[in-house]
C-alpha cells in the first residue's frame, strides 16, 4: 500500500512542480499491461506522466480495497489518487502562502531596520555638532567642505577633467594603471586600458562614513602613493 | 603657520600651529602619533604643483599634513 502511495506522491509531485501555480485536474489513471507494466496519470491540460507499476506493490492495494480485477483496481486508485492530489495541492498552496507571507516579514523588518538605523544616525550627528549636517546630502556643509578639499588638491588636469566629466584619471603610483574615479562614496573605481576602456573597476574607501569629496580625495592619494595596499584591501568588480 | 588636516564626517577638521612655537609643535605632534596610531595615513601634501608623499614620523617642517582614516573594501 505504502510503496504504490510513494508512487502515486511522487507522479503527482513531478506534476505539481510542472505545471508551476496553474495545477490542473487530474483526468483519468492508465494501467498499460506489458512486459514491464506502467501507471499513468493523465491530466487535462494533457499532460502524462508514468510509473513502473510492480506487481508486489500492487498486493497490499488490492487487499485492503478487495480490488481483484483491473477495472475495480484501476477505480479504487483513481479515488485513492484524486485524494492524495487534493491534499498535495492544498499543501503546496499553504506553503506559497506562508513564503510569501515571510518575505513580506522580512521585506517590512528590513524596511523597519533600515528606517531605525537612518534615525538612530541622524540623532547621532546632531548630537555630534548640534547643527544641520549629516550622511553625504548635497548641498550640506560636509558635503561642501568635502568637495572643496578635494578641487583644492586636484592636479589642474585633474580638476578640468573632474569639473567637465564628475570623474578624474589618476596614474597608479607603484604600476602605472590607469584608474578612473567617478563622482560617489563607493563603487566608483575603474581601471582602465591604454584606449580608455574599463578593464575592472575596484572598490574601497576610508572608514567612517566620509562625505564624497573626502573618500574620492583618499582614493586619488591612495592609488598614487600607497596602491598595493589599497588594492589588497579593496574588492574588484567585473 | 603649517596645517594638519583631518578627514572626518564633517568633511574636514584643520589644527593650525606655528612651527616656530615649541608647545604647539608638541601638540601637534601628540595629534600626529595618536591618528597613525588609530590607522590614519599621514601624507605630506605638495605645494605649488609638487608631489605628496606619505609620512611615517612627524616632521614640523612639513606645511601641509592631510590625514586619511583607514581603508576598508566596499
Amino acid at each position: 500500500m505504502e510503496r504504490l502511495r510513494r508512487t502515486l506522491r511522487a507522479l503527482l509531485q513531478r506534476a505539481l512542480i510542472e505545471h508551476g501555480h496553474n495545477p490542473t485536474a487530474l483526468v483519468d489513471i492508465i494501467i498499460e499491461s506489458a512486459a514491464e507494466p506502467r501507471l499513468w496519470l493523465e491530466f487535462a491540460n494533457g499532460y502524462r506522466t508514468s510509473a513502473l507499476l510492480r506487481p508486489e506493490d500492487c498486493f497490499a492495494f488490492c487487499e485492503t480495497h478487495g480490488t481483484w480485477d483491473l477495472v475495480s483496481f484501476r477505480v479504487a486508485l483513481r479515488r485513492e489518487a484524486q485524494q492524495l492530489y487534493l491534499l498535495m495541492r492544498s499543501e503546496q498552496a499553504r506553503e506559497r502562502e506562508l513564503r510569501r507571507t515571510s518575505l513580506t516579514e522580512q521585506v517590512r523588518r528590513l524596511g523597519r531596520g533600515l528606517a531605525q538605523s537612518l534615525r538612530s544616525r541622524r540623532v547621532h550627528g546632531f548630537a555630534e555638532t548640534d547643527t544641520a549636517w549629516f550622511i553625504d546630502d548635497y548641498g550640506s556643509a560636509a558635503h561642501e567642505r568635502g568637495m572643496r578639499l578635494l578641487k583644492e588638491k586636484l592636479s589642474c588636469e585633474q580638476l578640468k577633467q573632474y569639473e567637465r566629466n564628475a570623474f578624474f584619471e589618476v596614474i597608479g603610483g607603484k604600476t602605472g594603471r590607469r584608474y578612473r574615479i567617478r563622482y560617489g562614496r563607493s563603487m566608483n573605481i575603474d581601471q582602465l586600458d591604454k584606449n580608455g576602456r574599463r578593464i575592472c573597476g575596484w572598490c574601497f574607501f576610508p572608514r567612517g562614513n566620509l562625505v564624497a569629496g573626502d573618500v574620492m580625495l583618499s582614493q586619488k592619494v591612495a592609488l598614487e602613493l600607497f596602491e598595493p595596499e589599497a588594492l589588497k584591501v579593496a574588492n574588484k568588480i567585473w | 603657520m603649517s596645517v594638519q588636516i583631518v578627514m572626518d564626517r564633517s568633511g574636514d577638521t584643520r589644527h593650525e600651529f606655528d612651527a616656530a612655537d615649541a608647545k604647539a609643535v608638541g601638540l601637534a605632534e601628540a595629534r600626529f602619533n595618536e591618528l597613525v596610531g588609530k590607522g590614519f595615513r599621514a601624507v605630506a601634501l605638495g605645494k605649488d604643483g609638487g608631489s605628496d608623499r606619505l609620512v611615517g614620523r612627524f616632521d614640523p617642517k612639513v606645511e601641509e599634513t592631510l590625514f586619511i582614516p583607514q581603508l576598508q573594501g566596499g
